[in-house]
């Protein structure tokens, strides 16, 4: 048990930091209150049931319905991974490689109809954007299955059910890793600062010779298609699709709460909001039941974690808005070379 | 350097510029005055593209820059420094000047760093700490040199005083007549502080609601019945 808890939380650390990071660059870095997150996420989910499994029907020559369709052919795909982990492993990257496209495209499209829009206004209309897109995604049946939902292949068709968890979680964990560096090697830059700068004042920044509206689509482009990644690893950790699953709650609003928890404009900070965070969450959701009879709690259990959510919230915008490791100053390579000549003396 | 034709021009459908024409002359400090609601900050943030353009031309090196967006104009080398909110506040001071520079050359950026700390020695010692735990004085020394290391041709001050010590304004007053001097820059001044204003001036423009009531030398601005009673605040019928 106490092992299947770590790879849980191993899991969902991962993916919700590669969420996380992408939003602290819209967010943290730019300023964009970017209130559609789960939009980004839901668009990994397309490019895995909506375009990866027409390929795959595509390859195995399999037509007719496309829900029943998809079925066949991830089980045909499956049968290929098991007796070839390349395949697996190839299906991961061409899903990623789709959703960082599909994800970057559609990033620099969303923000477009909030050109003239600013805080609360720009907030609200990309998250009006981000529901009506999850509400077409879930009564069309014919992008990733609707309410029926659909399957993805398994990748780890080669791993024995008992170690697929642990497997996972290591993928995952190092595929966050690689963004974690990424954002770091694109933040710690002049690109970094102009962003911070915008989120304090867009006026000056303008006045300082940058059109605004490139940096947002710059940098919603490659938020959403980050963002995509985490959609492609839990479409492909789940084995299936549905478009439920990509609600507000858990793609937008939690991840706000972790960029914010650990430190806003800080990707290690990120790193300690989400892992705190996630600890907490996994372990209220498995011992919900064991803490109502304790505690004798006289309602359903399963509302503790929206609870959680509103009093962390609550907490730390009121006693600590920069979070756990408010940000620092950004340090370029040539400062940073400064920097060591001088300690060098 | 700035030639102004019949602007009109407001937020919105609010205007309140009506009918202005104005020229502002290369190298030298122009200032303009007038009592609260004048019009005289939105001369400058319709000048930098900020608000609303209704008809009228301005002229910057014979071409009609009023359609141009700000950060275009800003590459043309025209800044602009509003009263507040003229830094970034949770930046650091050293991080503020390279912002500032982002435009340039980077060969270029560390120079006129160092020409923005020459003329604002004051903010070599607090080159790490936030903008935002500045005092007024700092802060608005930090914006003029921001605009330094921009190398800017025109520089447009919108009340750079305001909520300043005496002392200090006057500090500030001699910032600008030595950035003219030494720089070479086009000043366009806003400023409450009227009189002081105008004396470090070459030219002056007073603004009654919206419109130009009159314009000319700085000297003879000072000694014009209209801005005798706009000083003392007799308002004759």
């Amino acid at each position: 048990m106490s092992i299947d808890l770590i790879s849980m939380i191993l899991l969902w650390f991962g993916l919700y930091y590669i969420v996380s990071l992408s939003l602290n660059m819209e967010f943290g870095y730019a300023g964009i209150p970017n209130f559609g997150k789960a939009l980004s996420v839901l668009v990994g989910a397309i490019a895995v049931g909506g375009i990866l499994d027409r390929l795959l029907m595509l390859y195995f020559g399999i037509g007719g319905d496309f829900i029943t369709g998809t079925t066949y052919a991830t089980s045909a795909i499956n049968n290929l991974i098991a007796s070839n982990p390349i395949v697996g492993i190839g299906i991961l990257i061409l899903a990623i490689i789709l959703a960082s496209i599909l994800g970057f495209v559609v990033g620099a499209i969303f923000i477009l109809p909030s050109a003239k829009l600013k805080e609360d206004y720009l907030g609200i209309t990309l998250l009006a954007i981000s529901e009506a897109v999850l509400l077409i995604c879930t009564y069309n049946l014919n992008i990733i299955g609707g309410y029926y939902g659909i399957s993805t292949p398994d990748i780890l068709a080669f791993v024995s059910g008992e170690y697929r968890g642990w497997v996972f979680a290591w993928i995952v964990l190092f595929i966050a890793f690689l963004v974690y560096l990424f954002f770091e090697r694109l933040l710690n830059t002049p690109f970094g600062r102009v962003l911070r700068a915008m989120r304090e004042n867009e006026n000056t920044v303008k006045a300082f010779g940058r059109d605004i509206m490139k940096l947002r689509i710059k940098t919603m482009a490659i938020g959403s298609a980050i963002g995509a990644i985490a959609g492609v690893l839990y479409s492909l950790y789940t084995v299936n699709i549905i478009a439920n699953a990509f609600t507000r709650v858990d793609w937008t609003f939690f991840p706000f709460l972790m960029v914010l928890l650990g430190g806003k404009g800080n990707n290690k900070g990120v790193a300690l909001g989400v892992l705190c965070y996630v600890i907490v969450k996994v372990l209220l959701d498995i011992y919900k039941y064991n803490i109502k009879y304790a505690l004798g709690i006289p309602f359903e259990p399963v509302w503790l974690s929206y609870m959680l959510f509103g009093v962390l919230m609550l907490l730390i915008l009121y006693y600590k808005p920069s979070g756990l490791i408010p940000e620092k100053p950004i340090i370029t390579p040539p400062m940073k070379k400064k920097i060591m000549e001088i300690s060098g003396k | 350097m700035i030639k102004v034709k019949n602007l009109n021009a407001g937020y919105g459908k609010l205007q309140i510029l009506f009918d202005v024409n104005a020229k502002i002359e290369k190298g030298k400090i122009t200032t303009v005055v007038g009592p609260n609601g004048s019009g005289k900050s939105t001369f400058l943030k319709t000048l930098f593209g900020l608000t609303k353009i209704y008809s009228g031309e301005i002229i910057f090196k014979d071409k009609d820059i009023a359609k141009v967006p700000p950060h275009q104009k800003a590459r043309m080398k025209i800044a602009y420094l509003p009263q507040t909110n003229n830094v970034f506040a949770n930046l650091t001071v050293e991080e503020n000047l390279k912002i500032a520079g982002y435009v340039l050359d980077k060969d270029k950026v560390k120079e006129r760093i160092e020409i923005a700390l020459s003329v604002f020695p004051e903010l070599k010692d607090i080159l790490k700490r936030k903008a935002g735990t500045l005092s007024g004085g700092q802060r608005q020394f930090l914006a003029m040199g921001m605009a330094l290391v921009r190398d800017a041709e025109v520089l447009m001050l919108d009340e750079p005083t305001a909520q300043l010590s005496p002392k200090l304004a006057e500090v500030i007053f001699e910032k600008i007549i030595e950035m003219r001097d030494n720089f070479g820059l086009t000043i366009l001044l806003v400023e409450q502080n009227a009189k002081r204003a105008l004396e470090i001036s070459d030219n002056g423009y007073m603004f009654v609601s919206g419109r130009v009531a009159f314009e000319g030398t700085a000297e003879e601005l000072l000694n014009h019945e209209k801005f005798k009673e706009y000083s003392l605040g007799i308002t004759a019928v």
